[in-house]
């Protein structure tokens, strides 16, 4: 009896010590006049809501988080004066983890399209990337255009860009579409030859061609698909935070520091300001 | 990334992994009996309510309940967000309290009558006659299942990842899509064996030494 009545309790301690960690500072004042750029002021961090690909957002060998978006986010909240806290989400969710305030920006090769606007405003175009077609090498002589695509299945992330991109395009709309969990996920599809066409963005299908797991895919670079604006995702209502984003970025671009972080990664050839 | 690097990173979401597992059984072990008396309880409300509860958390997908508890506050009542450990601690205590209540009430309604009049004729309380005499009875019966329930939440874990916690498939996820390698996608199969193989030679130890318990 007493051992249970021990574990019991020792169970309800574990349940406090959970909700302890909670951030507790300000959260409830969220509501009333202190909304938009004011809530994020006085929290001092903003969340930001990143996947890790390589070279946005990715871990180093030591383990830490580095990239492209990682250190111009850094640079931009330098400027706005308060601390960039990196919080890895699920990408299909991203419009739900910036409406419950779970995060407060969106800061990850985000992909600017009119669908998006209606959830989010978006900052200054700071990247212009595209859509490309990735297949297997041995198919390199089936499929040359995306007319030669007729039958075949098309994999691509449910909900991004790639989706778009496959939907505007006359034959491949029709073609048997696999909407997969992550752009990861639709090269995986290739590769195994579950899918005989990927669409994924530049940046990613290129570090996948030049991986050695992936080296018997290739980019077919005849494919002419949508281009498509990176920018930074904002809560609609958050009109003073864009702002002051867009500000920061316009500062980081007229000093040079945007291009050269562009350079160290590898993304000048798609830089857009 | 070498064989070492990947271990090390996915040994960090196992991490998670295994914490997921182990406050969630030793938090719902007890709240599961809490929840099987108010379903056999003799007052008809506290049974009714109680049994609704646990047909809403045993008919909905456990994934719904751990988007609903963390995106919820936000969502609906513009409240700060629990962390995400936390509202996947809360979704998988909840539920698995709610399936442990089913298997310990068919376990106490197996235990013969003659078990509660033996007791009663030693005058012995309704109180102690559960713990002194039941319980253990109890315990004894329901170990297979329970065995289920616990190898299920080993693997059940995984689903702390649609709130982005990573946990070990996460972390595998992760991997693949920051370094373009896939075999520790296939690695991680690895990890799940061998701690369900751990768990079912416990199991099979707590069956043994149980056998005195036998009724």
């Amino acid at each position: 009896m007493k051992k249970l009545i021990a574990l019991i309790m020792g169970a309800v301690m574990c349940l406090g010590l959970c909700g302890c960690n909670s951030n507790g500072s300000d959260g409830n004042s969220a509501s009333g006049n202190n909304t938009d750029w004011n809530y994020i002021k006085n929290k001092g961090e903003a969340i930001i809501g990143i996947t890790y690909y390589e070279p946005m957002n990715y871990l180093d060998e030591n383990g830490e988080l580095t990239g492209f978006e990682t250190e111009f986010t850094k640079a931009v909240c330098e400027k706005l004066g308060v601390t960039p806290k990196f919080q890895v989400i699920d990408w299909k969710k991203k419009e739900i983890e910036l409406k419950s305030k779970t995060i407060d920006l969106i800061w990850n090769g985000l992909t600017v399209t009119d669908e998006r606007r209606e959830n989010m405003a978006f900052s200054t175009t700071y990247l212009k990337n595209r859509q490309v077609v990735i297949i297997k090498k041995d198919n390199a002589e089936k499929y040359t255009d995306t007319k030669s695509m007729a039958g075949a299945s098309v994999a691509f992330e449910a909900g991004s860009a790639g989706e778009d991109a496959a939907n505007a395009d006359d034959t491949l709309k029709d073609c048997k579409q696999i909407g997969c969990d992550a752009q990861k996920d639709a090269v995986l599809e290739v590769k195994a030859g579950t899918a005989e066409i990927g669409i994924v963005d530049y940046t990613l299908a290129r570090s996948a061609v030049d991986s050695d797991d992936f080296s018997d895919l290739m980019i077919l670079e005849s494919v002419q698909l949508m281009d498509e604006d990176y920018a930074v995702g904002v809560r609609l209502e958050d009109t003073e935070t864009l702002a002051k984003i867009n500000q920061a970025i316009d500062e980081l671009a007229k000093d040079g520091t945007l291009l050269d972080l562009a350079k160290k990664y590898g993304v000048d050839d798609i830089y857009a300001l | 990334m070498s064989f070492l690097e990947v271990t090390k990173q996915l040994a960090n979401g196992f991490g998670v992994t295994v914490v997921i597992f182990l406050i969630t059984l030793v938090v719902s072990l007890p709240l599961g009996l809490v929840i099987t008396f108010g379903s056999m309880s003799k007052i008809l409300p506290v049974k009714w309510i109680t049994k609704t509860f646990v047909w809403i958390i045993r008919g909905t997908p456990l994934m719904l309940q751990i988007i609903l508890i963390f995106y919820g506050p936000g969502l609906l009542f513009k409240m700060q967000a629990l962390p995400r450990l936390t509202a996947v601690l809360i979704a998988f205590i909840i539920n698995y309290s709610c399936y442990f209540s089913e298997i310990y009430r068919g376990g106490i309604e197996s235990i013969p009558k003659g078990q509660y009049e033996a007791g009663q004729v030693l005058g012995m309380t309704k109180t102690q006659i559960f713990f002194k005499i039941v319980l253990f009875q109890v315990i004894k019966r329901i170990v297979p299942p329970m065995g289920n329930e616990i190898i299920t939440l080993v693997k059940d874990t995984s689903l702390a990842r649609v709130i982005a916690v990573t946990e070990l498939v996460k972390a595998a996820e992760d991997i693949v899509s920051m370094k373009m390698i896939i075999w520790p996608l296939f690695y991680i199969g690895a990890f799940y064996l061998v701690f369900s193989a751990l768990l079912t030679v416990l199991l099979n130890y707590v069956e043994k030494k149980m056998n005195y318990y036998s009724g």
